[in-house]
């Protein structure tokens, strides 16, 4: 039941992502996969400008995921006790649900 | 000849709306033919589980195991990198970048590090290899170079490395990048070791040197008051004999 890189994510709505996490601890395996599949073609190509960063640490603190978003929102995953799939399918349903206010929105404003 | 009597009581057809009783026949068969459950005579959780057999290792991963022993040995520095997937040309650049300052890239296999690792003396790398990893393995240590190539390329994360033996994390190797080389580095600790018995020497020879100061400049207020009254002579030529 490997879904992980089946789970599609439209990052349009998606300023920049920063994954901090520390590779001496054992919980970061999750947070690890959430990045790998972030980075790839499918997902990079749905928005060019979206900056992901990651930051490696060494002082025990927990793996973290920041998404900032176009319009100034801010989703902060702790990725400790999360698996990978729902990180990514969080993510994906945010990002679905801004995309479809701003729809609206520009359906509203010609 | 058809019997006389057949048997139907109050003209209920073989098909009704109501349950109709079988014939007695029918009845024994379906008794007969009921379907039982099979029940296990002790619930399987009970019993010794089946030790499964242990997969012997196909040539291909004792090669992978092999080349990765190898690798351990021969070089001082391994750098082990996060690898999210990368476009193919920037891959190709970034190996001939690294091939320059003879640095090599390896993909490795997660379920072959693992082990070797628990085995060696390499435990603390094993948190290291989940997910895609590649490893940057030089025999010399170039931190400067890679990190520079590494910073160009946004894809590939450095968890950790280990020069000569010593396990490193990130902000490890950064400390040692800035290091001086070392040839600096022992003038360095010379002229620290040296600092202390030259200060005691100074302090030692501080003494008379304050009093030879002393004399040579009584001398010459001697030799100037000379010029005035010559009697001086006799005690400062004595003084100077001394």
């Amino acid at each position: 039941k490997k879904m992980a890189s089946k789970v599609r994510v439209v990052l349009r709505p998606v300023k920049s992502i920063v994954v901090r996490f520390c590779p001496f601890e054992s919980n970061v395996e999750s947070t690890r996969k959430f990045l790998g599949c972030i980075n790839h073609k499918k997902i990079q190509a749905t928005n060019r400008n979206c900056e992901v960063t990651a930051d490696v640490r060494h002082d025990g603190s927990e793996p973290l995921v920041d998404v900032m978003f176009v319009d100034g929102d801010r989703l902060i995953m702790k990725g400790a006790n999360l698996t990978t799939i729902e990180m990514l399918t969080a993510l994906g349903s945010r990002c679905n649900a801004k995309d479809l206010k701003e729809e609206q929105k520009s359906k509203k404003s010609p | 000849w058809l019997p006389a009597l057949q048997l139907v009581r109050h003209g209920s057809k073989a098909v009704t709306r109501h349950w109709k009783a079988m014939h007695f026949q029918r009845q024994k068969l379906m008794a007969v033919t009921e379907y039982l459950a099979p029940r296990p005579a002790i619930p399987p959780r009970c019993l010794v589980p089946r030790k499964e057999k242990v997969e012997e290792d196909n040539g291909y991963a004792r090669l992978l195991r092999r080349q990765v022993e190898e690798v351990f040995r021969d070089n001082r520095m391994i750098a082990v990198c996060q690898y999210n997937s990368m476009p193919g040309e920037d891959m190709v650049l970034m190996r001939h970048y690294l091939r320059k300052h003879n640095i090599e890239v390896k993909f490795v296999l997660n379920e072959i590090i693992r082990p070797m690792l628990s085995q060696s003396k390499y435990k603390n790398l094993l948190p290291l290899f989940v997910a895609r990893n590649i490893l940057l393995v030089s025999p010399e240590t170039k931190v400067k170079e890679m990190l520079r190539v590494l910073k160009g390329v946004p894809q590939i994360n450095l968890l950790g490395a280990c020069i000569d033996n010593t396990i490193l994390s990130r902000q490890g190797v950064e400390n040692f990048a800035k290091l001086p080389s070392l040839e600096a580095a022992q003038g360095q600790t010379v002229g620290a070791l040296a600092l202390l018995p030259s200060q005691t020497s100074s302090l030692l020879q501080g003494g008379s040197a304050h009093l030879t100061a002393l004399l040579d400049e009584h001398i010459r207020q001697l030799q100037a008051g000379e010029m005035g009254s010559p009697d001086e002579s006799a005690p400062a030529q004595s003084l100077g004999a001394h």
